[in-house]
């Protein structure tokens, strides 16, 4: 079984599973939000994909021979031209790339032999997954709590130290982090690797099911190479977290502080619930709420974010491959690899905003 | 202390630090709160009511601060305490109301979340089983069926979440129950119920209840004693008939004259010259002197001390000060 | 400095209140007073306010602050910061003729001219190959010069300067900085010219040179044009078709308004760098490409903000009453939506810029959008990656550059914004 597959199965089947759970248990207003939010998904994702479609059909000049290059023969560029449909009219392509992206029928790669799309896609998306989740969790654990204890010290020194934190984190270009700490950690203290996901040799013992290397890995007990994956991991989930969690930082501290000067906060200190109850307890409960939706629309700058530090890193994933692809002048597969970034983007804001219905008890009643 | 004062407080100065200045919201002023009565403090807005409201609790933060003064509660100055042993106090023997019970609440909480966390805050050994019985008991006393314990803040009526506000003030053994401006948000109809239901507190439970508005009639109806503040200042204290029947302040004559009333058939509404004075540069001398139909020129210079005038009926008003000898008052 | 603004309570204030007095005093007293009202926030935003007057004066004028042009080859190849060139030079005695390696041509027949080199000193190598091009250009000459020089070596610099004195060679050829060493020991000798023809600069270059030999600090300034250019045309661009578009799907609503929000919520949603990606990809590599690119992602962030503050401006009853007596709508628009949308357009211009040059150097440090030929700080970054073991020197400064200015208009916009969000303020 491919591995996109696998994953689609681990996260769609508890995705569905919730789904209906909050249909037969929620309200009428919950079921009326999730079908309106699903009915506005689809449109997004829709208008993204079109978008993309005819950006790239504007180009000037023919992409399957600038992709064959001085070896394409008259005949065989026309000979592929037919083949790729690209002669039929406008309509007749749109709709037959809506039917396929639909199916998931990204085609070959237009050159460097031909690849199905869907294969390199299957070892490059589990790559970049590797590297998302990690910094997303760190990213959020330091913003968040960093965001908090701001709020809590206002004006004082702590608060503007964490608000220029911010504020550096977010000027710093992250393939410029990436390349300094490269050129620290990797060069000149020679602690750790700066490219690849894995060490080559190492590499060729694991065993591939899900291609998320760390699980399978620990999934196979091949010690050496987690720990060679792990390696690899330490600079660029850092680089990717530390930039996104200055963003977080500043999003739940101004979250915060509005919150905490609510009345049922003075309220309930009146009634002696101790600050840090306050503060860490009502007010960032509180305040997570808009928080969540915020979070959903940072998966842009996730991805945006991954992209540059894969290529920083040479890091195999789906943004260093739409980079690559680009490049080569690929356009079938860049085409199909900013569908699937459109349509992950929309689902995630679709869960995001699911959660935050089931969390905002306002919205469910 | 009398055992019959509750809470005594002694020169008491609240400031807030602004982009001008320091300003006095409460400036040196002393009050004794006897045990199981309702005090009425009204004034106008800003004169300083809700502020000494919350210093009784110590409650305020940020740029407003108690920079003067003893808050004699029960026996023990509060200010002597440590501002992190306050938490302590709040909510289990001094008790605060709310304006508005909307925002008062949390919005993500149930009302039964509101109630149990309060009772586990001061009383940490209590299961969360007895937590939850005397929660709804509580709730049952103030007319708030358990059924309804379960449910967000969102989805009460007005009156309804008023009492459970009350509810978590009197959670546990609250000696004080503190309401700023309880009914302001509240149509008549229930206004009037809230105010039984005070009443009715006061006798069944012996508590004591400073209850603190600019709405005099509401005062006047339930309040046992009154005191009357104006520019951060006490104007005037004592039991309510005597306050409201023959006042001695020029500023709670004016107060009373300004109250529409049908029976009487004015055509023209009585206004006060003037309006009240910035806090942060106030008149000399006395506070009201530019307002006070009695002025006297001496009343441009001294500051009236705040004495008693007839027994416990105490004012600050130069027209019964002069050089110590105490003056009838020029108008009845 | 006294404490943060508190308002005082509700007391309607007299006009020896601030705003009374603010009013009577001048613009620059007014900033400097506002210092004592913000607080700390006050110097982010004039810190920020100053870099930024600095990077747009670079800007304008990069000439005159880089010592030399960002595309010149002013030096040898991975120059450390501060590092001195090392220049071979021809060592002459003080009344000789000879200047340069060509001096040394002589007609056909005559004896080959002897030069001198330290032993173990790559210089032999440099000075064989000068000597090969410019025998191979004089020998076609009218006069059919040849230079084919015997190398002498010598174990110390000592002994290689000693025997130009002595006679025994006619030159010497040694590191620029070497000779400077000890010049003092040999005074009848002088240094002639490169013989690469390679300028010799007194102080290094400051920061020094990159992989084909240009100045590293010219290339930095020189970039700060183009990271300005692209900054501030996107977020213009933006602003222009952004903000009109939001005022009118605010104020008109309806289908018009859903149908247009729908599409800049997608956009919005959507990873603007890798649609920037995209648009350059197609339209090709140029500076216009780029500011086209990046400022359709910034559109929609200005359309929603406006559309929100028009929608809820409209609410207002001021608006209510204009429209009761008869104003038209451009009135309105022009009078009352308008002028309450134009603070956070502000703030949003300036974190704009920020973003907008962050996602130009994304761009040309991922080899998409500027042509090669441009002086950018994300092509210098690109390139120096290839030789971080070597040169960090190639890398760290473009980066640095970058931060800062983003910095610089970030701040600002962070500072503005809490001056001007009364729900920041405390109660």
């Amino acid at each position: 079984m491919s591995p996109i597959t696998l994953i689609a199965l681990i996260v769609g089947i508890p995705a569905i599973l919730l789904l209906v759970y909050i249909f037969v248990r929620g309200s009428t207003g919950l079921r009326r939000y999730i079908l309106t939010r699903i009915g506005l998904t689809l449109p997004m994702v829709f208008i993204l994909a079109t978008l993309v479609f005819f950006v790239l059909r504007v180009l000037p000049g023919d992409p399957v021979r600038s992709a064959l290059g001085p070896k394409g023969t008259p005949e065989m560029i026309a000979r592929i031209r037919t083949q790729l449909g690209l002669n039929d009219p406008m309509i007749v392509q749109y709709g037959r790339f809506l039917g396929d992206m639909v199916t998931l029928h990204f085609g070959n790669s237009l050159t460097g032999g031909h690849r199905p799309i869907i294969d390199e896609m299957s070892e490059r998306f589990p790559a970049t997954l590797e590297l998302v989740i990690p910094a997303s969790i760190l990213a959020l654990v330091v913003g968040i709590y960093g965001g908090t204890l701001a709020a809590a010290r206002r004006k004082r020194t702590l608060d503007y130290a964490l608000r220029i934190y911010s504020v550096v984190i977010y000027s710093l270009p992250i393939f410029w982090l990436g390349l300094m700490l490269q050129l620290l950690f990797g060069v000149q203290l020679n602690w750790l690797p700066i490219s690849g996901r894995i060490d080559p040799v190492i590499g060729t013992t694991i065993k591939h099911i899900t291609n998320l290397y760390a699980v399978d890995a620990l999934i196979t007990g091949n010690w050496p190479a987690f720990l060679s994956v792990a390696e690899h991991l330490v600079l660029p989930t850092f680089t990717l977290g530390l930039i996104l969690s200055g963003v977080f930082v500043r999003m739940t501290r101004i979250n915060v502080i509005e919150t905490l000067q609510a009345d049922y906060i003075s309220a309930a200190r009146a009634r002696g619930i101790r600050e840090h109850v306050l503060v860490y307890g009502h007010a960032l409960k509180n305040a997570m709420i808009p928080v969540i939706t915020l979070i959903g629309l940072q998966v842009a700058i996730l991805l945006a974010g991954a992209v540059l530090t894969e290529t920083v890193f040479s890091w195999p994933g789906m943004g260093s491959y739409l980079v690559e692809r680009i490049s080569a002048r690929d356009y079938t597969a860049v085409q199909s690899v900013i569908t699937v970034f459109a349509l992950l983007v929309a689902l995630i804001s679709l869960a995001v905003d699911v959660i935050y219905s089931m969390v905002d008890p306002r919205v469910r009643y | 202390m009398p055992e019959d004062i509750l809470y005594s407080v002694r020169n008491l100065t609240v400031e807030y630090q602004t982009r001008a200045g320091a300003v006095r919201a409460v400036d040196d002023v002393s009050l004794d709160i006897r045990r199981g009565e309702i005090l009425g403090l009204v004034g106008e807005s800003g004169c300083g009511k809700s502020t000494l409201g919350k210093a009784l609790m110590r409650l305020h933060t940020g740029p407003a601060s108690i920079t003067g003064g003893e808050l004699w509660f029960d026996g023990r100055d509060l200010m002597k305490l440590p501002l992190n042993e306050m938490p302590d106090v709040r909510g289990a023997e001094i008790g605060m109301v709310f304006q508005d019970p909307m925002t008062s609440l949390n919005p993500i909480q149930r009302i039964l979340d509101h109630l149990t966390e309060t009772i586990h805050t001061h009383e940490p050994e209590t299961s969360d089983a007895a937590a939850r019985i005397r929660a709804e008991e509580l709730a049952e006393r103030l007319g708030i069926r358990r059924e309804r314990l379960s449910e967000y803040p969102h989805q009460m009526s007005g009156g309804m979440r008023q009492r459970v506000m009350i509810s978590l003030a009197l959670a546990l053994r609250t000696k004080l129950l503190i309401a700023d401006e309880p009914t302001t948000s509240l149509d008549v109809i229930v206004e009037a119920k809230f105010l039984d239901l005070l009443q009715e507190l006061q006798k069944e439970f012996g508590l004591t209840i400073l209850l603190i508005t600019h709405n005099i009639g509401v005062v006047a109806e339930v309040a046992d004693r009154v005191a009357v503040m104006y520019a951060a200042k006490m104007a005037e204290v004592g039991d309510v008939n005597d306050v409201f029947g023959d006042s001695k302040h020029p500023y709670t004559q004016g107060l009373l004259k300004s109250v529409p009333n049908i029976r009487l058939g004015e055509n023209e509404l009585y206004k006060m010259e003037g309006a009240p004075p910035s806090l942060l540069h106030p008149p000399s001398g006395c506070r009201f002197h530019p307002r006070c139909p009695f002025v006297m020129d001496v009343c441009h210079t001294q500051e009236p001390a705040f004495e008693p005038v007839v027994g416990d009926h105490l004012a600050s008003c130069l027209l019964y000060q002069k050089a110590g000898v105490k003056q009838e008052s020029l108008n009845g | 400095m006294t404490e943060i603004k508190e308002h005082p309570p509700e007391i309607p204030a007299e006009d020896t209140s601030w705003e009374a007095e603010i009013q009577r005093v001048g613009f620059i007293r007014r900033i400097l007073m506002a210092r004592r009202w913000y607080g700390a926030d006050w110097w982010f935003v004039s810190i920020s306010a100053v870099m930024v007057v600095a990077f747009i004066v670079v800007a304008l004028f990069p000439g005159l602050f880089a010592p030399y042009s960002p595309d010149a080859l002013v030096g040898p190849r991975f120059l450390a910061p501060g590092q001195h060139p090392e220049i071979p030079v021809l060592i002459v005695p003080k009344d000789s003729s000879i200047n340069t390696l060509k001096d040394m041509a002589a007609p056909e027949g005559q004896p080959r001219p002897s030069i001198a080199v330290v032993q173990g000193v790559p210089t032999a190598g440099a000075l064989n190959e000068q000597a090969q091009s410019i025998d191979n250009q004089t020998k076609n000459e009218p006069e059919g010069l040849r230079l084919r020089p015997r190398i002498e070596r010598f174990t110390s610099l000592e002994e290689t300067l000693q025997a130009v004195i002595d006679g025994t060679v006619q030159a010497a050829v040694v590191q620029s900085t070497e000779f400077d060493r000890v010049s003092a020991q040999f005074p009848t000798l002088r240094a002639g010219a490169s013989i690469t023809g390679e300028t010799a600069t007194a102080g290094g270059f400051i920061l020094g040179t990159n992989d084909i030999g240009q100045d590293v600090l010219s290339r930095l300034l020189w970039g700060t044009r183009v990271a300005i250019i692209i900054g501030f045309s996107a977020s213009i661009v933006a602003l222009v078709l952004g903000v009109p578009l939001g005022l009118l799907a605010g104020f008109i609503g309806g289908s018009f308004d859903r149908l247009l929000s729908l599409v800049m919520d997608s956009l919005y949603a959507f990873p603007g760098l890798i649609l920037a990606i995209a648009i350059t990809a197609v339209l090709g590599p140029s500076i216009l490409n780029v500011i086209v690119a990046i400022s359709v992602l910034y559109i929609p962030t200005y359309y929603r903000i406006v559309r929100g503050q028009t929608l809820s401006v409209k609410e207002e009853i001021y608006v209510e009453a204009a429209q009761s007596i008869g104003a038209r709508s451009l009135e309105i628009l022009r009078l009352y939506i308008f002028p309450n949308v134009i603070p956070s357009v502000a703030i949003i211009f300036s974190v704009n810029v920020a973003d907008a040059i962050l996602t130009g150097a994304g761009l040309s440090f991922l080899g998409l959008g500027l042509p090669p030929t441009i002086a950018d700080w994300g092509i210098d970054l690109a390139r120096g990656q290839r030789f971080i073991q070597t040169a960090w020197w190639m890398i760290t400064f473009p980066g640095l550059a970058i931060m800062l200015i983003v910095l610089a208009f970030s701040m600002m916009g962070e500072g503005l914004t809490e001056i001007f969000n009364p729900k920041l303020r405390e109660r």
